[in-house]
C-alpha cells in the first residue's frame, strides 16, 4: 500500500518539493549574505541596552539593504497552502476518476487504501512545513535578534504554525472534494477559504488568542521595552492609561483636543511581548492542526461509509 | 466451496436518495459457471456487482461471495475475487508495468508470470502510458490486473460496451481461454446479447431493478417457445404458460411464452427462439412490470 500510494502521489510530492527547492534557491545565498553583513557589521554588540551610539545607523543601514528580500516573506505564506491543497490531489482525483473501484478491489480494504493515502499525504505536507520552518527560521536569524519574532512577516514562519497551515488546506480540500467529487474545483476553492481565513485570522483572532499586556507611563521615561514585542496600540494616553486621539496642527474653536504639542504627559500601549511567542504559537497550532485533523477525519469517514 | 454456489443473493435491494437502483433480487451462481447478467442500462447490473464486490452496501437483503459478506468479510474476500469495474478505471498517468507493479504490491497472490506473459500476448509495451491505450487495450490491461490475483471468481461490468466489434471479440477470447485454462466462475454484465451466448452457459436478466429470469442457458433457450396463430386472446394459453410478450397483428397473435411442459393447442404453430429474441422480450416486459 505505501509503495503504490507514494507512485500514485509522486507528481504532488515532487512539485511540492521543486518549491521548496526554489525557496532554498532564493533564500540560501541571500541568508548567507545577510548573516555576514551581520556580523561584519558587528550588529550583535547593538543588542545590549547600553550599545554604541552608532548602532542604530548600523542597523538602519543594515535593514534598508535587506528590506527588499525581507518584504518579500508574506508571499511564502502562500507555500504550505499551495502544498497542502495540491496534497490533496491524489485523494480527490481517485475518487472523481472512479479509480478508486480498481483501488477497492484489489486485496486491501478501502479503509487502509484511504489510511494510507491521507497518511501519505499528511507525512508530505508535515514534511513540507518542517523543512519551510528550519529554512525561513535559519535565514531570518539576525533580523530576529534585531526585531524579535512577533512580526507577522516572522512569526508566520517559525515555531509550529505551519505546521497547522500545511494541514488545514489538505484537510479542508480533502473533506471538500470528497463530498463534492470534483477535484480542481474543490482544489481552489480550498485554496480561496484557506487565504480567506488566514488573513481574518492573522488581522482580528491572533491578537486575542492570549490576553495582551497594557502599560501606561510617564512620557519622555523609558516605558517597557516594545522593540521586539507586537505593539497592537501605543499613543499618548491620560494617567489612566486611555488613549486620547489628537491631530497635531493649527487650532481653532470646534477642534477640542488639538494641541501643536503630544497632549498628556502620560504613553499607553497594549502589546504582546516577545514572551507571548510560544503561548500565541501553541494556541494557533492547536487550532488550524485541530480542525484539519477533524476535517481529515471527515474526509476519511465521508468515504469510507458514502462512495461506491 | 462447500454450498457450490459462487455468488447468493437473497431478497437483495440498494436504494439510492428515493430511487431503488435494485430491488428484491434473489439468485444464485454456481461455481464454475459463466454467467451473463443482462438487462437495458439503469436495470440494476451495475449495482448488483457493486453489492457483489463490497463497493455498495445493501439496502435490503443480503449477498454472500464465495461464502463471505463482502463488506463485513472484506479481508477474506478480496484476494479472491477479480473485479473490473464499468469503463475499467485505471490510473492514466501510469505506465503498463507501473500499472501491473501496483498490482503486485497491493496483492499477495499477484501472479507475476502471468501477468507479464498475458500483455505481452495481447501486444502491449510496458512502458507505454496507460492512458494513451485506446479502450481495448485498457480493458485488457483492466482484466491482466484482475486475472494475475488468480481470483476464484471474477466479475466484469460492461467489460465490452465501450470496445468497437473486434476488441470485444478478441476480449471475449481472451475470457473464454482464461474460463478454459483456470475454469474460474465468471460473471459479466452486459446490455449487448449478441456476444454473450457464445462465452455464457448461464444467464440472468435483470430489468427495472428486477430478476425477470435466471438460470442455464440450454434450458432458457429450450423453455421457450414462440406461438403464432389466429387472432385470439393469449388468456387460455397463460393458464398453463407464462406468457412473456404478447402482440397482435389484424389477424395474427404472436406469443413469446415460457412453456410449462409441451404446448398441446393445435391452434397455434410452434417455433424455436433464440437467446436475443427471448432477451428483448423479458426487457419489453419492463412497462407491464411497472405498472
Amino acid at each position: 500500500m505505501i509503495r503504490a500510494g507514494w507512485r500514485l502521489q509522486r507528481t504532488e510530492t515532487l512539485v511540492t518539493a521543486g518549491m521548496l527547492a526554489a525557496l532554498a534557491l532564493l533564500l540560501i545565498p541571500t541568508g548567507l549574505q545577510m548573516s555576514s553583513a551581520y556580523h561584519h557589521d558587528g550588529l550583535s554588540a547593538c543588542l545590549s541596552p547600553n550599545a554604541s551610539f552608532g548602532c542604530g545607523r548600523a542597523v538602519e543601514s543594515f535593514m534598508s539593504r535587506f528590506s527588499g528580500i525581507y518584504s518579500l516573506a508574506g508571499w511564502f505564506n502562500f507555500v504550505p497552502a499551495l502544498a497542502g491543497v495540491l496534497l490533496a490531489a491524489p485523494f480527490l482525483l481517485e475518487l472523481e476518476q472512479g479509480t478508486f473501484r480498481l483501488a477497492w478491489t484489489q486485496s486491501i480494504t478501502r479503509g487502509r487504501w484511504i489510511a494510507g493515502k491521507l497518511g501519505l499525504a499528511i507525512g508530505v505536507a508535515l514534511s513540507a512545513a518542517l523543512i519551510l520552518t528550519l529554512l525561513i527560521t535559519w535565514w531570518r536569524t539576525p533580523f530576529v535578534h534585531l526585531q524579535g519574532r512577533m512580526g507577522a512577516n516572522v512569526y508566520d514562519f517559525e515555531g509550529t504554525v505551519v505546521f497547522g497551515y500545511a494541514l488545514f488546506p489538505l484537510g479542508l480540500a480533502a473533506a471538500l472534494g470528497a463530498v463534492w467529487r470534483r477535484a480542481v474545483p474543490a482544489l481552489i476553492v480550498s485554496f480561496g477559504v484557506y487565504v480567506g481565513v488566514r488573513v481574518f485570522f492573522d488581522s482580528w483572532v491572533r491578537q486575542r488568542l492570549v490576553a495582551p499586556l497594557t502599560a501606561t507611563w510617564k512620557a519622555k521615561t523609558s516605558g517597557p521595552d516594545l522593540s521586539h514585542a507586537w505593539v497592537l496600540a501605543e499613543g499618548p494616553s491620560g494617567p489612566s492609561g486611555h488613549i486620547i486621539p489628537f491631530h497635531i496642527g493649527p487650532c481653532f474653536p470646534g477642534r477640542p483636543r488639538c494641541t501643536l504639542n503630544p497632549p498628556g504627559h502620560y504613553m499607553h500601549a497594549v502589546y504582546h511581548p516577545a514572551s507571548h511567542f510560544w503561548p500565541l504559537q501553541g494556541i494557533e497550532t492547536a487550532i488550524f492542526a485541530g480542525v484539519a485533523l477533524v476535517l481529515l477525519a471527515f474526509a476519511a469517514w465521508w468515504t469510507h461509509e458514502r462512495v461506491a | 466451496m462447500s454450498t457450490g454456489l459462487a455468488l447468493v443473493a437473497d431478497g437483495l435491494g440498494k436504494r439510492y436518495g428515493s430511487k431503488w437502483a435494485l430491488r428484491d433480487c434473489t439468485l444464485e451462481i454456481p461455481t464454475g459457471s459463466v454467467t451473463a447478467l443482462v438487462g437495458p442500462n439503469g436495470a440494476g447490473k451495475t449495482t448488483l456487482l457493486q453489492l457483489a464486490v463490497g463497493l455498495a452496501e445493501p439496502t435490503t437483503g443480503s449477498v454472500r461471495v464465495l461464502d463471505c459478506s463482502p463488506r463485513a468479510d472484506a479481508q477474506a474476500m478480496l484476494p479472491r475475487i477479480g473485479f473490473v469495474a464499468q469503463e475499467h478505471p485505471l490510473y492514466r498517468g501510469l505506465t503498463v508495468r507501473e500499472t501491473l507493479d501496483l498490482g503486485r504490491q497491493l496483492n499477495p497472490g499477484w501472479d507475476e508470470a502471468l501477468a507479464s506473459e498475458r500483455i505481452e500476448r495481447v501486444g502491449l509495451a510496458a512502458r507505454q502510458k496507460v492512458g494513451k491505450l485506446s479502450g481495448g487495450q485498457q480493458a485488457q490491461v483492466a482484466l491482466t490486473l484482475a486475472l494475475a490475483k488468480r481470483p476464484e471468481l471474477l466479475l466484469l461490468d460492461e467489460p465490452v460496451a465501450s470496445l468497437d466489434p473486434l476488441a470485444r471479440r478478441e476480449f471475449l477470447t481472451s475470457v473464454m481461454e482464461v474460463v478454459a485454462e483456470r475454469g474460474i466462475t465468471v460473471v459479466l454484465s452486459s446490455h449487448i446479447v449478441a456476444d454473450l451466448e457464445r462465452v455464457c452457459d448461464h444467464l440472468i436478466i435483470l430489468s427495472h431493478a428486477r430478476t425477470q429470469l435466471a438460470g442455464p442457458i440450454e434450458e432458457i433457450v429450450s423453455s421457450h417457445r414462440l406461438l403464432t396463430g389466429p387472432r385470439s386472446d393469449p388468456a387460455a394459453v397463460a393458464r398453463v404458460h407464462n406468457v412473456v410478450r404478447a402482440s397482435h397483428t389484424e389477424r395474427q397473435t404472436t406469443l413469446l411464452v415460457q412453456a410449462n411442459g409441451h404446448v398441446y393447442d393445435s391452434s397455434w404453430e410452434l417455433h424455436d427462439v433464440d437467446l436475443e429474441e427471448i432477451v428483448l422480450a423479458y426487457m419489453g416486459q419492463r412497462e407491464e412490470v411497472a405498472a
